[in-house]
Order: C-alpha cells, then structure tokens, then sequence
C-alpha cells in the first residue's frame, strides 16, 4: 500500500503514521476537539500542529501570537505541542468532566502511580495519619509503559506523576480529569510562571510536581574545575580527552543529542535538520575513542560518589543526592560540583530545564481524596519534607531557594544545583519540549549511530 | 512365574494391538499432545505474530505508541525493510556483528571452560557428584542481575581485583571503563551453568562399557576420549550452546552493568533501547527483534537437523 507524503508517509523513516482514514475515523471516535474540523481536515493534508492560541509566557522571547511549528518541520501530530511560545489551553470534554465543589473525600485508599524512588515514604504517613487513609503505591519503568497500562482503561488509579511533554497527549487520549480549583487553594504557593504553565494554560488538569535543570556533575578530586567553569561552552568538557575513563552521559536519546546540539551552538533542538542530528550523532561516537565514554542512568548521583566518574552529564536533583552515595567512611570534604550551563558566566550555550506534574486519572474511584493530595502536597513543609528525599525541588513561592542551603538541605557547595524561578526566563535556558514523532524517530535513528560504537 | 492376565485385561489388549488398536493409540497420544500444542499455540505463535503485528503495524495517533495491525492485509513493511536495511549498512550491522563475535568467543570459553568441569563431575567425582552437582546448581539460587551487580563492586576501579592485582604488582587496569573482555568474561560468567548441566546430563548417559571396549581394542586414553567420548557427548555441547546462545544474542543487561560504552553496544541494548526509551520507536524494536529471531532460527534449525540425524543414526 503506497502513501502520498502528505498522509504523513515519511520517505526518510518509511514509517506509516496514519492514513487519511485514520485520522478521521479515530479522531472522531475519540471526540477530538482540537480547534474545529477546518484544522483536522487539513492535518490529513499536511499533519498539523493545533495550538489554541497563544501568548508568550512571562520572559520568554517568543512573540505573542505566534506558532510554534514552522511550516518547513516535518509532518507533526494531532496532538498540539506547547512550548513558552506557543502556549496550550488544552480542551475540556463533555465526557470527562471534573469533580463537582464541595465534596467529601472517599475513605480511600488513595492509589498512586509513580515513578520509581520519587516520593518520599514520609510523605505518604504523613498524608495516611493526616487523613486517616490508606496509601497504595505502585510504580511504573517508564512512561511508555505507563500510559500503555493506563490506556487500557483496567487500572484504576487515583494519582498519576507525568512529564511535561506529554500533557497534551494524556489530555486528549482523556487519561487525566480537569481538576476542580475548589480543591487546590495551595496552587497560590506554586512559582507564577508554573502556576500557569504554557503546556496546560490555567492549571486545568495538572499542577507542578518537581523542578529540574540538566547540567553537569564533576568531583573537584578527579576534574579541575576551570576546565568546566573557564569554558564559553561548558558542554565543551565532556570532549576533553584529559578526563578519558572518567566520563558519562545519560543513557537517554532526547537528553544526550540535546549535549551534542548545544555544544554545537544550536539553540532549538526541536528545529534541527537531518544535518544537525548527524553531526551530533558524528560527535557524540567521536567520544568512544577520544574519552572512553560510557552511558549511564545512575552515573551522577552513584558512579560520582562511588569514583567511578569523575564527571558526568547531570539532573540538578541527582547532584543534590549525590553526597548520600558515597562509599561507607569516604571523606567527601565538599568534591562535588555542579553547573548548569545556561548559568555559566558568559556562556553562551543553551541548557535543558523542566518540570514533572501531578495530575488526578480519569478513571480515579478517589478523584476528592486525590484532590486533596495534590493540594496537600502543594503545602511548603510537605514539599519540603519530599524534597529532602527525592532531592528534586518543588516551585514553592514561600521557599527562598536560598533557604534551601542555609537550612542544610542542600550543602553549601551543591548550592548551584538550587532551581530558581528565574532560570525558567533565562536566555539560554531551553525549556523541555515533547517531539513530534517524526523528528523523535530521526532523532532514535541518530542515537542508534551515536551508540553503534563505529 | 507370570500372572495369567484376566478376560477383560485380554480383551483390551486384543484391541490395541490390532489395525484398530493401532489407530486407538495414534489417538491417545495425540491427545495427551493436544494439551502442549495449545499452550505452544497460546505463549508462543500468538505473542510471536503479535511481534510482527507491531513491527508492521502504525502509531497510536493520539500517545504515538506503535499499536499493532492484525490483519497481514494491511501491514506496512516500510520499519521492517527499514530496518533490515540497517543491518546490512547501517549502525545496527555493526552492534550485530559485535555482537555475533561476542557470544562466539563467549560460547568458546564456555565450551573450553565447561567441558572439563561436566567431564570431571560426570565421569571422576565419583561419590562426591551430588556435591559437585549442587555446586553446580548454586548460582540459580542468586538472580542474574545480583551477580551482574557484585561484579560491578568486584571489578571496580578500587575493587578486590584490582586489589589483589596490585598486591601482586601486575596491573589494574579499569574493568568498567568499556573493555570487550570484561563484557565477555561477564556473559562466561552468567551463562555458564546453563551450558555445564545439559553437557554433564549428556556425558552422563555414556555407557563406561563403551569407553572400556574402546580401550580394550587399543585405543589410548586421548584417543578413545576424541573418537569415543568426544562424539557421543556432541548432542550435549550443542544443547548447552543452543541454551547460552539464545539469551546471549538477547543480552543487554550484561555490558549495561559492566561497561555501558558504545564500544560493547550489543544488539540487545538496541532494542531495549527502541522499545523501553522511546514512545514512537516500537516497531523498530519489533522488527530489530524479527530479524534477530531469524537469525537464531538458523541456529535452531542447525541444531533440530543435527538431532534428527543423530537420532536415525542411533536407531
């Protein structure tokens, strides 16, 4: 069966992403309301990108009004994709309705989906003495598996722990509710800028859960500072053959390419061409040979501490935690270092910062007493009490990032892994963006390169 | 003195071993078989289709997961050709042929390796086999992953071997910094007792008289052991490599832990990595996963071709 390229038959990945008849048959059947027929109609077309209007969130650059997808990207999605410039008001179904005011919670239990070591176990006592209810909580691998298993409609959870980048997708496939604000009156202590984030325009059915940046991690005993700090672009660091045996980048597509990008002065990675992904693909395999690179998921928060790096594509919140994973009896005497590179004086280089979300599932059997989690959890000294576990941030107004050292929950010399609110309108700052699948498919075929070890 | 078989034992006999009876068994054990084949039916060919529903298949439009298409009618081979493509000139060739030439040279140490400890435990433990034979069995007690794992503290930088080493002035090299070898020696490792059990049933079932008869007519000990025993433990090598090579070719958790460079990439890791850290990719992983089953189907045959035969031989 032939597809013409404008049924989104990609001759570069040969990959069928849906037929005309698809499109429409499944959109209907889903009740797709994206903004009117006109746009879905033309999508069969061309692909679409259906933003519902937009305006630039506070301190970006992007001007008011605009889209964010220019007409040369690659066919996209149904889904529209929010970025700081292109802001999302995502629908509201008949047939998914939010909780209606003033109820009761149910006895509960309250059943959590989560990632795995995200939630501090306090927390939960905390909630199940303060409620007198039971927790349930059940993790998932990845997200993939997560909304596979949500999708299928047979679980039945109450609280659910996504990305950012796939807001508009869970919205639109009705796996999370629109949250009923009568409940949350705590979202007044979230940062301005994610009370009302771009991706879900008025908090309709998420609020923020943790903050996060994507810099680098080093230990002061095995890297010389100045090599990080002293460079124009610090991404520069992972290609010093001087530190070969001691490097690691995250085991993660989106994330490690995004290095490569940077490095290479690209601002938008989202934008880049077939050309860009083979040149990052092209210096992230020139690293096997020059730094004996290896790829981790644990490789800043444990292989730092344990010696087994000496620097290391890092989270904010995994340098935070990483001063626990020091061998038994191991002087630290302060080694750890961090940097996010947007933050770097005179940098010029561009870095990932991002948020994770919490959000009530459709199918949820305690929407009130999920309700009342989430606003629980956006009290200060509960977010304060999760952070000092996971050591990922919440975006509290009332806690003074600078506090966070002052009180010891950061150290002293991890004080530049603190997320502030202003980070998010940083001119180099690149705000986590979702793909469309076309591009991520582009992107997995460059990783496969970069990983193949040629 | 036998005991003289009743009428209705008789009678039963007379009708199975007729023309009659002969059809009555044909029946029965088809249908003690009825029992396998419709669970082979159920865990196997329908998650085996269902691999080449997905790899054929098309994105959810709305989560862009790959979803699978049912009906052959409509398959797209667009991943799958892709994908093939990439095997001969692309990277995925590459982590293939690593990946074929780890696990030869890992089968290789296993057979040079475990040839020995299943021949002495068959044929020279004497009473203390059931010992040896637990020894053997031991490892399963500990998952895969634990041993994977106290590896990592064993071969790191400051670990005990390198410890040890020093402490005999050789070198110490960095285990974990990427090093095919530790990959390897990792695979060895975990794989080993899968390949010394089946060998040690097999060298087991050697009939001593057999050996004895070869020595008696002249053969010297190394000669009786490649003409005699060599040749009837064959079925047992094969069984052993056909179950390490299996998982082998599959492995990504192995040099995950003990390396994770792209130098010791395995095709394993490629598909974990299409199928678990991505959202769109699942198909590649699908169709990565067909061509490699492929690939060990020619292995399989090899090997159900090699037992045929040697079963005609026997009878």
């Amino acid at each position: 069966m032939a597809y013409h390229p404008r049924e989104n038959w990609n001759p570069a990945s040969r990959r069928r992403l849906w037929s005309r008849r698809d499109v429409l048959k499944r959109a209907s059947a889903l009740g797709l309301l994206l903004p009117g027929m006109n746009s879905l109609l033309a999508a069969c077309g061309e692909g679409i990108s259906t933003p519902t209007g937009s305006t630039a969130a506070p301190g970006t650059t992007g001007a008011p009004g605009s889209t964010a997808v220019a007409s040369t990207a690659p066919p996209t999605t149904l889904i529209p994709i929010p970025t700081p410039q292109n802001r999302i008001t995502q629908p509201l179904f008949d047939d998914n309705p939010m909780i209606a005011s003033g109820l009761s919670p149910e006895a509960g239990p309250l059943k959590i989906y989560n990632w795995d070591a995200y939630l501090n176990p306090d927390v939960l006592l905390r909630f199940e003495e303060e409620f007198k209810v039971k927790t349930e909580l059940t993790t998932f691998f990845n997200e993939e598996e997560a909304i596979q298993k949500l999708a299928s409609g047979e679980l039945a959870f109450d609280i659910w722990f996504p990305t950012v980048e796939i807001t508009s997708k869970v919205v639109a496939g009705k796996l999370i509710q629109p949250l009923n604000h009568d409940y949350l009156p705590n979202l007044v202590n979230v940062w301005p800028w994610l009370a009302d984030p771009y991706y879900d325009v008025g908090s309709q059915y998420t609020v923020p859960y943790t903050v996060y940046q994507t810099g680098i991690g080093w230990r002061t005993d095995l890297v010389d500072s100045a090599d990080v700090e002293n460079l124009a672009n610090p991404w520069d660091v992972f290609w010093n053959s001087k530190y070969k045996g001691l490097v690691g980048l995250y085991d993660d597509f989106e994330e490690t390419l995004q290095v490569a990008m940077f490095r290479a002065g690209i601002q938008d990675p989202t934008k880049a061409g077939q050309a860009d992904l083979d040149a990052a693909a092209a210096a992230l395999a020139e690293l096997v040979d020059l730094v004996d690179i290896r790829y981790t998921i644990d490789g800043a928060y444990d292989g730092i501490p344990q010696g087994k790096f000496g620097l290391h594509h890092a989270w904010s919140g995994d340098m935070v935690n990483a001063q626990y994973y020091f061998p038994d009896g191991a002087d630290t005497n302060g080694v750890l270092r961090y940097l996010w590179p947007a933050n770097a004086p005179g940098s010029q280089s561009k870095a990932l910062i991002g948020n994770d979300m919490l959000a009530v599932l459709r199918t949820a059997e305690h929407p009130v007493l999920g309700h009342a989690f989430m606003n629980w959890f956006l009290d200060p000294e509960i977010s304060l009490l999760n952070f000092s576990w996971v050591g990922y941030q919440h975006p509290q107004v009332t806690v003074n990032p600078d506090s966070l050292v002052a009180d010891g929950y950061v150290p002293d010399y991890m004080a530049s892994a603190v997320v502030r609110e202003e980070d998010f309108s940083n001119s180099q700052a690149y705000i986590s963006t979702q793909l469309d699948p076309q591009t991520e498919l582009m992107w997995v075929d460059a990783w496969t390169t970069a990983k193949a070890g040629v | 003195m036998g005991r003289r078989l009743d009428h209705g034992e008789s009678r039963r006999l007379t009708r199975l071993s007729g023309p009659t009876g002969e059809i009555a068994r044909q029946w029965l054990w088809r249908g003690l078989a009825l029992p396998g084949v419709l669970w082979l039916l159920a865990f196997f060919l329908v998650p085996f289709y269902a691999i080449f529903a997905v790899a054929m298949g098309g994105l959810d439009p709305i989560f862009l997961s790959a979803t699978p298409e049912w009906n052959p009618l409509e398959w797209d081979f667009g991943t799958f050709t892709s994908v093939v493509g990439d095997f001969f000139a692309g990277p995925l060739g590459t982590t293939a042929l690593r990946t074929l030439i780890y696990v030869l040279v890992a089968c290789a140490a296993c057979l040079l390796v475990g040839y020995p400890v299943a021949y002495f435990v068959s044929r020279r433990a004497g009473r203390r086999k059931g010992l040896f034979l637990v020894a053997l069995v031991a490892p399963f007690w500990i998952n895969y992953l634990m041993r994977m794992l106290a590896w990592v503290n064993l071969l790191g930088r400051d670990g005990q071997v390198n410890s040890a080493l020093g402490s005999l002035n050789l070198p110490t090299p960095d285990w974990l910094a990427g090093r095919p070898v530790t990959v390897i020696l990792g695979l060895v490792y975990g794989y080993i007792p899968f390949f010394i059990l089946p060998l040690y049933a097999a060298l087991d079932r050697i009939d001593s008289n057999v050996i004895q008869a070869a020595r008696d007519l002249g053969a010297g000990p190394r000669q009786a052991f490649t003409r005699v025993t060599l040749p009837l433990s064959r079925q047992g090598i094969l069984a052993g490599l056909v179950l390490i090579m299996l998982p082998m070719f599959g492995d990504y958790y192995t040099p995950n832990l003990l390396s994770g460079s792209p130098r010791t990439r395995m095709i394993g890791n490629d598909i974990d990595q299409f199928v678990n850290g991505t959202v769109t990719a699942g198909a590649k992983g699908a169709s990565t996963t067909i061509v490699l089953m492929a690939f060990v189907a020619l292995l399989m045959g090899y090997y159900l071709v090699s037992v045929t035969r040697s079963t005609r031989e026997a009878s």
